[in-house]
């Protein structure tokens, strides 16, 4: 065992987990969007957007991610969309923490008793103001673990974004063993950082829990 | 003209008629206490008062517009009716001020540097001003309940309506909250209250209103209506209550 032909290699090892961290970050971002967006849709009176939803739902949760991955990246172009790795990457990852999460706050918005709803029109607030300022607040911290939780999957999942040569962790994990022959150390470091991110990660998710929903659980 | 008129109202959910013609004023100033078994339409009647109901045939009119769920100006006229329930309905996530602000600030009643000073105010009149701060959690039930009513109060509501108020709160709690309410009649509010504190109904209210099987059975002042029931289903309720 010998981890010092990795040093020089360094500089690599971290411009690769930022191009993970940057992935990472823009599809939860976008996926949440898209997960709220889809609960409200699901929420709603309009049948055919509903089975829209639904439809997606089911073939992104029911289907390899790195098949998705691909579909964007090598199929897509022949239709006139041609991404480079990294978008490819993101716009796959972004729909599939997107049909998670859509699941995901649809069911925190189904913890919202309907009383609350109710309290809420009978004081002349209309439609949006009560699911802005009385549904979603306890909605999203109903379904804030669960999101946390999908949002580590999604980082770890950022690792077959290597196989359209997105050069985030694990594809650069592979060009220095490739180079070093160093296999166990190689695999052990990311391993390492990989774990070190989704520590630090729900670290701060718990951080930031605690400072945006202060209210008291029900006793 | 009456506050609230109601004219043969129908109510059903699926199969079950809930209401069978239920026809009913309330004046300007007066106090209605709705007493009845469970499932004799009176929390239904109240709902559909607020428009959380829409009647299925009849009429409702409130301050002479017509009540339905689909009216013009619906949010409007919401704030000038307000409604407590059995189970507070207060909003877990934002502290006794908020709670009690939001509405005012969202529908432009009042602006934000009146917020605080109306919540102070409407605390005092439930007699809970020094919880201003605290989370709706931290308050028993009783508590929760008066903030409930003051949440109302903060929108100057021109009628009150009270499901039930007291029927989740344990025994002495209910003192508490019924203070309250009484208080507020006195100052000449209208009120229609569902209930099952006869002691309240007797004490409070100008007229209370028994309902049966979905239709105003019987009604007067409550002096005359406990002493003297003329239908045997009140005596028996009476005599059930006591």
């Amino acid at each position: 065992m010998n981890f010092l032909p990795l040093w020089r290699y360094q500089n690599q090892l971290i411009d690769g987990a930022i191009v993970t961290l940057e992935l990472t970050v823009i599809s939860a971002l976008a996926g949440l969007v898209i997960g709220i967006a889809g609960a409200v849709a699901l929420k709603g009176r309009i049948t055919p957007v509903r089975w829209l939803v639904r439809g997606y739902i089911e073939l992104f949760r029911n289907t390899p991610s790195l098949i998705q991955i691909f579909i964007v990246f090598f199929v897509l172009p022949n239709f006139g969309l041609k991404l480079p790795a990294f978008e490819a990457a993101a716009v796959a990852l972004s729909l599939y923490f997107g049909a998670y999460s859509v699941e995901i706050i649809r069911a925190g918005l189904d913890s919202i008793p309907r009383s609350q709803v109710e309290a809420g029109q009978c004081l002349g607030l209309s439609g949006w103001q009560v699911f802005r300022h009385i549904i979603l607040p306890p909605a999203l911290r109903n379904a804030y673990p669960a999101v946390t939780s999908q949002f580590v999957l999604l980082l770890l999942g950022t690792s077959l974004a290597s196989q359209v040569a997105a050069d985030e962790l694990f594809h650069v994990a592979g060009f220095i063993e490739s180079r070093t022959y160093r296999s166990f150390e190689v695999y052990a470091v990311i391993c390492a950082v990989y774990f070190a991110m989704a520590m630090s990660f729900k670290a701060l998710f718990a951080i930031i829990g605690l400072a945006a929903f202060r209210w008291p659980r029900r006793r | 003209m009456a506050l609230v008129e109601i004219r043969d109202v129908h109510k059903t959910f699926g199969k079950v008629e809930v209401l069978k013609g239920v026809s009913l004023d309330v004046q300007e100033g007066e106090i209605v206490t709705i007493i009845g078994r469970s499932g004799s339409g009176k929390s239904t009647l109240l709902r559909c008062i607020n428009a959380l109901e829409s009647v299925d045939a009849g009429e409702i009119r409130v301050e002479g517009l017509k009540v339905h769920a689909r009216m013009p100006d619906l949010k409007k006229f919401r704030q000038r009716v307000g409604i407590v329930f059995q189970a507070f309905n207060l909003f877990p996530h934002l502290k006794v001020e908020r709670n009690i602000t939001l509405a005012p600030l969202l529908t432009g009643r009042i602006d934000k540097a009146k917020a605080r000073a109306l919540a102070a105010d409407v605390l005092t009149r439930v007699g809970l001003a020094d919880k201003i701060d605290a989370w709706p959690e931290q308050l028993s039930g009783g508590q929760q309940q008066r903030v409930a009513i003051a949440r109302c109060l903060a929108m100057a509501p021109h009628l009150m309506l009270f499901d039930e108020v007291t029927s989740a709160l344990d025994p002495e709690l209910v003192g508490e909250v019924l203070k309250v309410m009484e208080a507020m009649a006195k100052q000449g509010m209208t009120m229609i209250l569902v209930t099952h504190e006869m002691g309240f109904a007797r004490n409070v209210a100008n007229r209370i209103v028994f309902m049966h099987q979905g239709r105003v059975w019987e009604q007067g002042p409550p002096a005359k209506l406990f002493a003297n029931p003329e239908t045997p289903e009140l005596a028996s309720f009476i005599a059930s209550a006591k």
